[in-house]
């Protein structure tokens, strides 16, 4: 019986293991560089749910706050971009950025390019299919891309468990109190994305997270609520 | 022996299954944030600002401190809400607690003497 639990325990551990690429030789250039302050850019809604960009725009500070850096406030930038005519994203994402690093004091600029914002009404699951792009000021190279298609389902509250749980938790916390679903839904879905992003300088991991693993460039996921 | 190399399997197993603390305690700042900038009115004003407050003044996450940006934001806010010399005391606080805003931050500071 104990040589059974001790295979199983260990193709257990194994399996956890299994042909996982290190965070260190998937994002190299993050170890390189080590952005501390990243601006938050708004995000290019590519559906045609025009709303998804407000949705999704303010989602994004808390979740990189998380990991670790410094990250502008979006209520603020906001309010500079559509004043300096940057408003849209889609203008810099293949431009030159030291503009941001020169006004802002920016090391990164994190770009979001959203795919798919469905709704299923019946079902109470929100479908959000978002790219994430972390761009350098520096040199204009990409140090981060990942994407993800994240089913939300807001019908039923989160127990999610495991090494993101607490994160997941945390950007669900927020729903008794939400202003919408979508938000949540948004939150959900940059929590759960950004979860093998190298850890900033005021994460606890800094620097230490080389060996961990990276999950895969594209990933799909249910997250419930 | 076996005791031991089962007890290691075990600890390495659960390692893998751990949880992370946040590093702050953000309370509802961001739906309250997120209202306000939605539909700006005294009373989602009063409401954000509120949440400001016990962000700033309750922080039980890992590492103790104000999270990056919400002494800027707060004290924006106040300022735009008339309580400039409150509202440029947390700009500044902002800066203290993190010199890599300064870019940003003093040139907020800069407009809003003007």
């Amino acid at each position: 019986m104990k040589k059974y639990i001790i295979l199983s325990l260990m193709a257990l551990l194994m399996s956890s293991c299994a042909e996982q690429i290190t965070r260190l030789e998937q994002y190299p250039k993050m170890y390189e560089e080590k952005p501390l302050t990243i601006a938050v850019m708004p995000p290019i809604n590519q559906t045609n749910f025009v709303e998804a960009k407000d949705y999704f725009y303010t989602t994004l500070y808390t979740p990189l706050c998380e990991k670790g850096y410094y990250v502008y406030s979006p209520m603020m930038t906001m309010e500079m971009f559509q004043s300096e005519s940057a408003y849209d994203a889609e203008m810099f994402i293949d431009a030159d950025l030291s503009q941001f690093r020169n006004v802002l004091g920016a090391d990164a600029a994190m770009f979001t390019i959203i795919k798919t914002w469905k709704r299923d009404k019946v079902g109470g699951k929100i479908t959000a299919g978002v790219e994430y792009v972390l761009r350098s000021t520096k040199t204009g190279e990409t140090l981060y891309k990942r994407e993800g298609l994240i089913n939300v389902d807001t019908s039923v509250n989160t127990n999610s468990k495991g090494l993101f749980g607490a994160l997941i938790d945390l950007a669900a916390t927020a729903v008794a109190t939400a202003a919408t679903d979508k938000v949540v839904a948004g939150r959900l879905c940059t929590v759960y994305v950004l979860s093998d992003m190298p850890e900033g300088k005021y994460g606890a991991k800094f620097d230490q997270d080389q060996k961990m693993p990276a999950g895969k460039s594209y990933v799909t996921a249910t997250v419930k609520q | 022996m076996k005791r031991m190399i089962l007890s290691a399997i075990c600890v390495m197993a659960l390692a893998s299954c751990q949880t992370q603390q946040p590093l702050y305690s953000w309370y509802d700042s961001e739906d309250a944030t997120y209202t306000y900038t939605k539909r700006a009115t005294e009373e989602t004003l009063a409401k954000a600002m509120a949440q400001y407050e016990k962000v700033i003044q309750k922080q039980n996450g890992l590492r103790g401190v104000v999270p990056p940006g919400v002494n800027a934001e707060y004290g924006y806010l106040l300022c735009k809400a008339g309580k400039k010399q409150e509202g440029l005391t947390l700009l500044r606080a902002e800066i203290k607690a993190y010199p890599e805003s300064e870019k940003f931050i003093s040139r907020i500071i800069n407009q809003l003497e003007k």
